[in-house]
């Protein structure tokens, strides 16, 4: 009786230790999907960044999208004069 | 230089270099688009509409690109929803989407790209003048508001302020007629469009409008409401310059 209930003893402990490595491995996936899906939904290792062009960039081109005519001191009459619109 | 004369867009035109009867096409094409007071514009229409998705005319594709491309390059200065909602106005190709009956008014880009337009199609050295905002083809000498005159080489000016029509420009920032310290701004630009819109800007933007035009190379000179002539260091440098004998 001894040894089948030293087996029998062995095998509970065999089941517990699998179930638990079972349960663990649930909550780890569990904790990690719920965690990428959290904080980073379009990509598996980080944020996702928005793919324009960096602040500096559009303001530099917000800066210079103006550009100058030219102009020089008058040389005859004119013969067509700028008013408010 | 002969000038031929007639009336556009609600506005006096003179026109040297082309035919009147082409640019008078040209003006008619984009005022029967874009003018308020026709009820049957494409603009009028647009307004009316209760749809928050619209299809649009290639013109009117181009000119609300080009008059949301102006708002983010005057920071909102210059806004065809004229109260600072542009970001809530999207264009793809020619799909036009906005929170309905939001209204849009791109007078503050039209006239100066149908002035553009009707430059190019020029048949040589001239000039298009349309209410006073001009582009040229070869130098041209402009007489300028309270006194002087400039010769512009390339490109167009513009002025803008409230001496004719009184307070139409508005301030985005208050939805209500800009209580500008200037009466009128002079700018020169690249094109029409460029001094149109560096004029209203330095306009709207009061006492920091000559330094604004100054970090972006863009001469521009102020009348203020007392008549007083600023030049800011762009305008002032170009003006007095000595052109080389060629």
């Amino acid at each position: 009786m001894a040894p089948n209930s030293r087996i029998e003893l062995a095998r509970r402990r065999a089941r517990t230790a699998k179930a638990t490595l079972g349960a663990l491995t649930a909550l780890v996936f569990g904790v990690a999907f719920v965690g990428a899906k959290t904080h980073a939904p379009g990509h598996a290792k980080g944020k996702a960044t928005p793919l324009g062009a960096p602040p500096s960039f559009e303001r530099a081109v917000r800066t210079n999208a103006l550009q100058s005519g030219q102009i020089a001191p008058p040389a005859s009459p004119p013969v067509v004069s700028s008013a408010t619109s | 230089m002969s000038v031929d004369r007639f009336r556009s867009m609600g506005c006096d035109v003179a026109i040297a270099g082309g035919a009147p009867a082409a640019v008078a096409a040209v003006l008619e094409r984009w005022e029967e688009t874009f003018s308020l007071f026709r009820p049957e514009s494409e603009l009028s229409r647009v307004n009316r509409s209760p749809a928050g998705v619209l299809t649009v005319s290639p013109l009117f594709a181009r000119a609300l690109e080009v008059a949301l491309a102006v708002a983010d390059a005057t920071e909102g200065l210059v806004d065809p929803t004229l109260c600072g909602r542009r970001h809530e106005v999207a264009l793809a190709g020619r799909l036009l989407a906005r929170p309905p009956r939001l209204p849009l008014d791109l007078n503050g880009v039209v006239k100066a790209l149908a002035v553009d337009e009707a430059a190019a199609a020029l048949d040589g050295p001239g000039f298009v003048s349309v209410g006073g905002d001009l582009a040229v083809r070869g130098a041209v000498e402009v007489a300028l508001p309270a006194g002087g005159a400039i010769r512009v080489v390339a490109g167009g000016l513009a002025t803008s302020g409230t001496a004719s029509r009184g307070g139409h420009l508005v301030d985005p920032a208050t939805g209500r007629a800009s209580e500008s310290c200037w009466e009128q701004v002079t700018a020169s630009g690249a094109t029409c469009l460029d001094a149109d819109v560096a004029a209203k800007a330095g306009f709207l933007l009061g006492g920091h409008g000559p330094e604004w035009l100054d970090a972006r190379g863009i001469p521009g000179r102020f009348v203020g409401v007392d008549g007083a002539v600023v030049e800011n260091d762009a305008w002032a440098g170009a003006a007095r310059k000595v052109q080389p004998c060629t």
